[in-house]
């Protein structure tokens, strides 16, 4: 079966770039800084991106993923398959084989019990842990023999790969963790801040919020690797100081997450002392309209179901004319200079799921969506300014979170809204608010007591599975799920159900593509108006080498073949 | 004065228990929520389950004192343990930080340092700049070192940190490359080289916060010193046929510090608030950054224990100028 | 009644200016000058004691610190035993300042709050003798014996004493050195009236003991009158009226002088009932910007045509009376103008 060739990639040794004469620790010190810093070394207590991309030094899994998106086998010997015999005829289950000789950073064995501690570990009711996800659907995780490691799942699974593999759900150790489970886990203070790990490093120092020191780890499995002899993992500040930090001190070598000022990112890099990284994953910065009706007169039943349709969004020729409104490329040269791409699709990547059928909607065509609404007969009747649906004139609460690129943006898409004469009131709301979850607030991007509003989201991993299935009737959020769900803007189309299960059930990867890309097609006809495909944005120092940045796992991931020009 | 000082510590007493429960209101009734901070992909059931494990759900008196005992009880006796060495620390739960499931105080104890060296050394390097700069002005006033002091320390004092800090980091650190942007905070001083180092990188939030400091005591000083210069007593003295040294720097000099002193007393609370943008800027891992990173990332515990000391450090500080004042100021007895 | 004739002059004070720059605008321009002491000139006599006296604001208190050379005089001499102190370098000026020494208006204000009774006394006897702490302690036991302080009190602080005993330490802070010549400036006015009368005989027991000369600087004319031998009195900056104290308060001669003396309360009421009073109609000038001609051509209820022209000489019209009045002049008669005054002794 070729099923999963797209997907997999040689292994690492393949991979890396021809390091003559390097050997561990030939490249001296190396000095990181993320704006963010780091919290806690245990990815399992925080889903945070900085906690989860520092532990990716230290903390491994079965398999990664590059910057193609493809799979690399690493702690595995293999990535197990239907064809070779890993996963289950069924789907049900896949079984992965330690490679040999892979050790933990004090010297003692990674064995298949370490594995199946770290599922216990997550699983644990009392824990909270932040990885879950991961393991959702899993039944069970057997050790099979030392180096043998069978995960089963409740019901058939097409994409198995999300236990044990990526930055998200590395091993741990046992021996450590131990004393750990549950409620317990906030107690190991030093087993969080030091976690032992088979990874090319091993954590020296621990500052939470602050800096991390790391030095090689002298067990680790490939013996002339990681070219770095230490590394500093600085954490704080802001975007623009740590870019400065790389671009014109120098005092570091990489940084990551340069959500800044495209222009002055530009200037600082255009010193030469380093290169712009970016790496497109899959965030989408998009509009979603209610498709449920936000008046606050309707009391409790406002932005339900119950309360009703939305008075005109739910059109698909008013979607249609304000996605047409709107110049994408502006705003990405605006906002995101090369850390975006204008797309059309709310499913962006890989490539076999990214749809082509939207790409008009690149241009920006305001006449074309001001003839699509007069046409539809949507036109001022009162010539106040305000095209009127059926009697009701066309304003619109356009909310998102507080935030100087989305603000420019939403100023932008105001004007544009208002030249076809939908009248567009503004708000932004705190970012630790708007993304807070809290039931109690009205300020919810969950709630949506707005018309339309604006956000980035992803998902992690290659596999569009979940998230495409966001969008089912039943994961609106609402009171009674108290307004969790991740089917914001209320979308609901049985025949979009319908595509979600079948692609549950399908296993071939060009069908689940076509899948996906027809739901995606779905969507931005029109409830959801994708704008901008972001990128990550990383800076690293000049004198920098072997750095290949994916976005579908740590930025780190392949940090053991880093090293520095000669 | 000590029963003064007893009486004012009784007092204080409710005065710091009416101001935690407040700070623990605002904090806790504020919208922000510890998993706010987490990339989008994590699910919802498992959010809540983070919340529910770190208690967040728990009715607030309920968390309130937990949170009380923990910290007028249990957190007191770890710290003995921990310095002494003296097994008296109860086991048990203690004040844990969201953000990195550690013991908050640990996390503060690890930053206090950092805060210390550069709120002290700002702050004695602002007295030092103050004292000259104020008595100069005062007994020469309005001459053209008046003028030009009042000027700086005008713009010392209304300029905000964030600015004079970036505006140091591209001034020295970007263009002329004197000084490091970024504090390293596992730097350990062992020798003179390395103290060298250690005065570098400490240089700029130090100068950034010594300015503001100097400008703000430095005027205070002046117009002290001004009330002075004109009282008889100072006549007094130039009549006793004392030279102008010590007429200024004794007579006037002693007696014009009285309100000064009490001033830099009272501001020593706020010079560590002031620090929490400076350590933010020059990224120094001290209580003000702790406290950043823990709004951000509604972390409640810290930041109810951030909030709480710096309550107990103004409580205290201002206890001190009071006791200052009456050792100070002959007049003034408190008995 | 104190005998000038042969007696040595201790303080010569010529043409005494002090003058107070008026600093306005953004630039602190130059605009002006306060007039404060405006060419004054008298003699202090060894042992005798010369109140001053006018209206506050008069210049009578700068006038005495300029004296001491608490300010620095704008123009004019003062010789202290022949010694120049107005120009003097600050060296020079240090080593007289043993000689002369200074009693305050306000005994709270003028002494440090924050060093003891001790400390006060001690710091001249630190600065300009070279006693050791023994001797000096003993000097300022004396001191405080001599005004009449309790000797336990010497290491409290000022603001532990009445009014009365901080001026009795300010006293002897003053004897400290041994001064020939003391100015008192208001010593009295912050005192009750009861303890007004103690430190009064205390500066008087002390002059006697001491030989002392004093420049006694008042606004009370009767106090003054009790203290002083002779008395000068001043009006926006000028002395109008120099004369033996019994002389000029039988016989005032300048009219200002006049009304002034018609305020006092006369000790018998019914004599007081008798006396005319004199209201002197209108404000005092500002001493930034005097009138033309007598500075006190505003005021004066005699003004004749020449004082609002020509400013009046002090001139000396009968032996030691000198007064500063176009009304003896030298071509008036003096008889006319002794007709004149309302009053007739």
């Amino acid at each position: 079966m070729k099923r999963y060739s797209l997907l997999l990639g040689a292994t690492a040794l393949a991979l890396a770039p021809a390091a003559a004469m390097a050997e561990r620790g030939s490249s001296g010190h190396l000095n990181i800084i993320y704006w963010q810093a780091p919290s806690t070394l245990n990815p399992y207590l925080s889903g945070g991106t900085k906690e989860v991309e520092s532990a990716s030094l230290i903390l491994e899994s079965m398999a990664r993923f590059d910057e193609t998106g493809m799979m690399v086998p690493w702690l595995a010997e293999s990535i197990p398959t239907v064809d070779n015999g890993g996963v289950s005829a069924d789907l049900t289950s896949i079984t992965w084989t330690i490679a040999d000789g892979v050790t933990w950073s004090d010297g003692s064995a990674l064995t298949s019990a370490d594995f199946v501690f770290t599922w216990t570990y997550c699983t644990h009711p009392e824990g909270g842990c932040a990885q879950a996800g991961n393991f959702d659907g899993v039944t069970s995780v057997d050790a099979v023999d030392a180096r043998t490691v069978r995960v089963n799942f409740a019901e058939s699974t097409p994409f198995p790969y999300t236990a044990f593999v990526g930055y998200e759900s590395p091993v741990i150790q046992a021996a450590q963790f131990a004393e750990c489970l549950g409620a317990r886990a906030p107690e190991c203070t030093d087993a969080n801040f030091g976690p032992i790990g088979t990874g090319p490093f091993k954590v020296d120092e621990f500052r939470p919020n602050d800096v991390i020191e790391l030095s090689a780890n002298p067990n680790f499995r490939f013996p002339d690797r990681p070219y770095f002899a230490t590394v500093t993992f600085k954490g704080g500040g802001d975007a623009t100081s740590a870019a400065r930090s790389v671009c014109e001190t120098g005092e570091f070598d990489y940084a990551w997450n340069l959500q800044m000022d495209p222009t002055i990112l530009a200037g600082m890099a255009a010193q030469g002392r380093c290169a712009i990284e970016v790496s497109f994953g899959t965030s989408v910065e998009r509009i979603h309209l209610n498709q449920t009706n936000p008046d606050p007169a309707l009391g409790d039943a406002r932005a339900t179901v119950e309360g009703g349709p939305h008075p005109f969004l739910t059109d698909p020729i008013v979607g249609q004319a304000l996605s047409m409104a709107i110049d994408r490329p502006l705003l990405t040269e605006i906002g995101y200079g090369a850390g975006g791409q204008p797309t059309c699709n709310v499913l962006p990547a890989p490539a076999l799921y990214a749809s082509t059928a939207n790409d008009a909607c690149l241009v920006q065509d305001i006449p074309g969506a001001i003839a699509l609404l007069d046409g539809a007969g949507i036109v001022d009747s009162n010539g106040d300014g305000i095209r009127e649906y059926n009697g009701v004139p066309m304003r619109v609460l356009f909310q998102t979170s507080t935030n100087a690129v989305r603000q420019d943006a939403q100023a932008l898409i105001k004007q544009w809204w208002e030249e076809i004469g939908v009248e567009t009131e503004l708000r932004n709301i705190d970012a630790s608010v708007f993304f807070g979850g809290d039931p109690a607030s009205p300020d919810t991007f969950q709630k949506f007591y707005a018309d339309i509003e604006m956000y980035t989201n992803n998902f992690a991993g290659v596999d569009p599975q979940a998230y495409m299935a966001s969008w089912l009737c039943g994961d609106m959020p609402r009171p009674q799920s108290q307004w969790q769900g991740n089917n914001t803007h209320r979308f609901c189309d049985p025949a979009y159900d319908a595509l979600v299960a079948e692609m549950v059930r399908t296993a071939d990867l060009n069908e689940r593509g076509r899948l996906a890309r027809e739901m995606n097609d779905m969507l931005v006809r029109y409830s959801i108006i994708p704008l901008i495909h972001r990128a990550g944005v990383s800076a690293r120092a000049a004198t920098l080498e072997g750095h290949r940045m994916s976005e579908w796992d740590s930025e780190l991931w392949n940090i053991m073949d880093w090293r520095r020009t000669q | 004065m000590l029963t003064y000082t007893i009486r004012r510590l009784i007092l204080a007493i409710p005065t710091l228990l009416f101001i935690s429960f407040v700070i623990f209101l605002i904090v806790k009734l504020s919208p922000s929520d510890p998993t706010a901070g987490l990339p989008l992909t994590i699910p919802p059931e498992v959010r809540e389950q983070i919340r529910e494990s770190l208690g967040v759900n728990d009715p607030v008196f309920v968390q309130y004192f937990k949170w009380l005992k923990l910290m007028a009880w249990d957190e007191p006796l770890h710290f003995i343990e921990g310095t002494t060495g003296w097994q008296v620390a109860p086991d048990g739960p203690r004040i844990i930080s969201y953000q990195t499931r550690s013991p908050v105080m640990d996390l503060i104890a690890q930053r206090m340092p950092q805060t210390l060296w550069v709120v002290g050394t700002s702050y004695i390097l602002g007295i030092l700049i103050a004292l000259p700069l104020g008595i100069i002005s005062a007994y020469k006033q309005y001459s053209v070192f008046d003028q030009v002091g009042t000027f700086i320390s005008m713009v010392g004092f209304s300029v905000p940190t964030f600015f004079t800090g970036v505006l140091f980091i591209v001034i020295f650190a970007v263009n002329l490359g004197w000084f490091p942007s970024v504090y390293n905070t596992t730097h350990v001083v062992t020798d003179w080289d390395s103290f060298v180092v250690q005065l570098k990188q400490i240089m700029m939030p130090v100068m950034v916060l010594g300015l503001y400091n100097a400008s703000q005591i430095s005027r205070y000083l002046r117009a002290s010193m001004l009330d002075n210069l004109n009282q008889d007593y100072v006549r007094t003295a130039r009549a006793k046929g004392l030279t102008e040294k010590i007429v200024v720097l004794v007579h006037v000099l002693k007696n014009s510090m009285i309100p000064v002193v009490t001033v830099i007393a009272l501001n020593v609370p706020a010079v560590f608030g002031g620090a929490i943008i400076t350590e933010q800027v020059f990224k120094v891992n001290g209580i003000g950054q702790l406290l950043i990173i823990a709004i951000q990332s509604g972390d409640v515990p810290v930041v109810q224990t951030v909030s709480f000391i710096f309550a107990v450090l103004i409580v205290l500080f201002s206890l001190i100028a009071d006791i200052l004042y009456g050792v100070l100021d002959p007049r003034i007895r408190y008995d | 009644m104190f005998d000038t004739s042969g007696a040595k002059k201790l303080v010569e004070v010529r043409d005494l200016t002090m003058h107070f720059p008026i600093r306005t605008g953004l630039l602190r321009r130059l605009t002006g000058s306060v007039k404060a002491v405006d060419g004054v000139s008298f003699d202090i006599y060894e042992g005798e004691t010369l109140g001053l006296v006018g209206e506050s604001g008069c210049g009578k208190s700068s006038c005495g610190r300029a004296i001491l050379r608490l300010y620095d005089p704008t123009a004019g001499s003062i010789r202290l035993e022949g010694e120049e102190i107005a120009h003097a370098p600050f060296d020079k000026l240090r080593r007289l300042r043993p000689k002369m020494q200074m009693v305050f208006q306000d005994p709270q204000a003028s002494l440090n709050p924050r060093m003891t009774v001790a400390g006060i006394i001690g710091e001249p006897l630190m600065e300009h003798t070279k006693l050791n702490a023994a001797k000096r302690l003993e000097r300022i036991y004396e001191l405080m014996d001599a005004v009449g302080l309790n000797r336990e009190f010497a290491n409290r602080y000022p603001h532990e004493f009445s009014g009365g005993q901080r001026q009795r330490i300010g006293i002897a802070r003053a004897l400290a050195l041994n001064p020939k010549f003391i100015v008192c400036d208001e010593p009295i006015a912050a005192l009750d009236v009861s303890i007004q009368a103690q430190v009064v005989n205390l500066l008087e027991e002390l002059q006697d003991r001491l030989g002392l000369t004093y420049l006694f600087i008042s606004h009370d004319l009767s106090m003054v009158r009790h203290i002083a031998d002779r008395v000068a009195v001043m009006y926006l900056g000028r002395v109008v009226e120099l004369a033996p104290r019994d002389a000029l308060f039988a016989d005032p001669m300048h009219p200002y002088t006049t009304a002034l003396l018609s305020a006092v309360p006369e000790p018998d009421p019914a004599s007081h009932d008798d006396a005319e009073r004199i209201i002197l109609q209108g404000d005092v000038p500002s001493p930034a910007n005097p009138p033309k001609g007598c500075n006190f051509c505003t005021r004066c209820p005699r003004v004749m045509e020449i004082c609002r022209q020509i400013d009046p000489v002090i001139r000396e019209i009968a032996p030691g009376r000198h007064v500063a009045c176009h009304l003896y002049a030298e071509d008036t008669h003096k008889t006319a103008a002794h007709a004149a005054q309302p009053t007739e002794v």
